[in-house]
């Protein structure tokens, strides 16, 4: 069979910019901060105060006992892939749902839950705990709970691997749609690491960024000289993938197709990137999507802020693109959403979708100081207008060594509008 | 104040937590509303036990796989109540 395209046909984002795709994407545009310093019960026990949070109201979107049986992970992924699926249009959630899925990514699961039950057991000497704690805590309980909501018969499967855990989750939706092993698939990720627990076991690895002494807002800045680090971010970011025939029967807005995927390890170091392994996972992206380098004309990168990634990251970009490198726009959106860890891959890719559909690539804010070691054009300046920028990669690079890279093409140059050749 | 321990104090508990939580007034909740007709299905049926427990301090082994209707949930935490070994002064969770 020959490989089959993959459209994009829903997208569905609850981030600290906003719970729904416009809002997103007007704050990125617009170089809103979602970072700010945290108002948690706990604050004065954290050394690190700030993150990017939600404003969410799950009432709003659950009955009462529904909720109490969802995690704030599953309850985000649960919102995005609802909007997701109304975006998909009529039809496309009505029939051969057999062969259609869910692939999701989460670092670290419904840690609220955990943060929850061992405060209980330990602190309070609770001699038990509540019903749905197993239910709740499971890592892929938002991926199951988003299988059941729509019926969806097709592999469900919940992907690990920190912070390429989404786009790892997606590319792998991907291949499946690709290799004829399914049609439509519901895919991205979701993180709630907010609590207590999870704020503290990340503070204790250092790579926290200090907050900024006259703009908390302002505390992470990927690529500047004066960056100290990643903050952490909570949302989720679901897509509705779906092989391209079927979304064109249908008469499906595409937003998008997805093109090429790359996955590699770098099985050095636990925590420290290599250029090598970034590099040798673009390639394989660029590879997978049969274009040739100077075609991507954006590139969302991992951009964490911290010192390592991002001068690795650099000389990753030079080391694939060589002399185009310095005609690509780069941009870190974690600088204004944080860092999503496990969503991280399915908010940047939905970030990078909207930019090639609207034509408007999302700045990297705080960057008034670049380090000399980073010397790409990072869109500095605040949100740019382009045209003709068609493709575009998104980078999600992880602890533990697992590079994944997506590539995109819009859906106007995609050729959306009309049968593919 | 004595711990309730009637059929009707403990379903008046039962029924308003339900109105409650399923945003329906308590006056169409009976004894003999079916749990099925509120979607409470052996999965919700555990936590409904669990908050009960909490709310009459008493303690389920199992949870029963014949409860259908409210009054059967309330006549189930009526006996755990008679069960119990001791005797508090009212139906404020134990802290």
């Amino acid at each position: 069979m020959a490989a089959r395209r993959v459209a994009v046909t829903g997208l569905g984002v609850v981030s600290p910019l906003g719970n729904d795709e416009a809002d997103f994407f007007d704050s990125l545009q617009a170089g809103r901060s979602g970072v700010r310093r945290l108002d948690v019960p706990f604050s004065e026990r954290l050394s690190t105060r700030i993150g990017a949070p939600v404003a969410f109201d799950a009432t709003a979107y659950f009955s009462p006992p529904k909720l109490r049986m969802l995690d704030r992970v599953s309850q985000f992924a649960l919102v995005a892939a609802r909007q997701a699926v109304e975006g998909a249009g009529p039809g496309a959630f009505d029939d051969h749902l057999q062969r259609a899925g869910v692939f999701l990514g989460t670092g670290m699961g419904g840690g609220q839950t955990v943060d929850d039950g061992y405060r209980a057991l330990y602190a309070e000497g609770a001699t038990r705990l509540p019903p749905f704690s197993v239910l709740m805590a499971m890592n892929h309980a938002a991926a199951a709970w988003i299988g059941i909501e729509y019926g969806l018969g097709g592999p469900n499967l919940t992907y690990s691997t920190a912070c390429s855990s989404s786009a790892v989750a997606i590319g792998e939706a991907w291949r499946r749609i690709r290799d004829g092993e399914t049609d439509l698939m519901l895919a991205g990720g979701c993180e709630a690491p907010l609590n207590l627990g999870t704020l503290k076991a990340w503070e204790a690895l250092k790579t926290l960024a200090t907050e900024d002494a006259d703009d908390p807002s302002a505390s992470c800045k990927p690529f500047a000289r004066d960056r100290s680090g990643m903050v952490l971010g909570e949302g989720a970011a679901v897509l509705v993938l779906e092989e391209w025939e079927r979304a064109q029967r249908r008469g499906a807005r595409i937003r998008g197709e997805l093109i090429g995927y790359g996955l590699c390890t770098d099985s050095t170091h636990m925590t420290h990137p290599t250029v090598e392994g970034q590099a040798r996972a673009m390639a394989l992206a660029l590879e997978s999507a049969a274009i040739d380098a100077r075609a991507i004309g954006y590139i969302n990168a991992h951009g964490t802020g911290t010192v390592a990634n991002d001068m690795t990251e650099t000389r990753a970009i030079r080391q694939v693109f060589a002399a185009h490198a310095d005609q690509i726009p780069v941009s870190s959106t974690k600088s204004m959403h944080g860092h999503l860890l496990g969503a991280a891959g399915a908010v940047e890719l939905v970030a990078t979708l909207l930019a090639l559909e609207r034509g408007i690539l999302p700045p990297t804010i705080n960057l008034r100081s670049p380090d000399p070691a980073c010397d790409l054009d990072y869109i500095s300046e605040g949100a740019r207008k382009t045209s003709g920028v068609d493709v575009a990669m998104s980078n999600a690079f992880a602890f533990g060594g697992t590079n994944a890279v997506l590539v995109c093409r819009s859906g106007a140059a995609a050729g959306a509008s009309q049968r593919p050749d | 104040m004595s711990f309730p321990t009637t059929d009707h104090q403990t379903f008046v508990v039962l029924r308003d937590l339900i109105a409650k939580d399923h945003a329906v007034a308590p006056e169409t909740l009976t004894p003999e509303t079916p749990l099925k007709s509120l979607e409470i299905d052996s999965l919700s049926l555990i936590e409904l036990i669990f908050t009960l427990e909490e709310r009459f301090d008493v303690v389920a082994d199992k949870v029963p796989d014949d409860l259908a209707t409210l009054g059967s949930v309330a006549d189930y935490i009526d006996g755990l109540i008679a069960a119990r070994p001791v005797a508090i002064d009212d139906g404020a969770p134990a802290t």
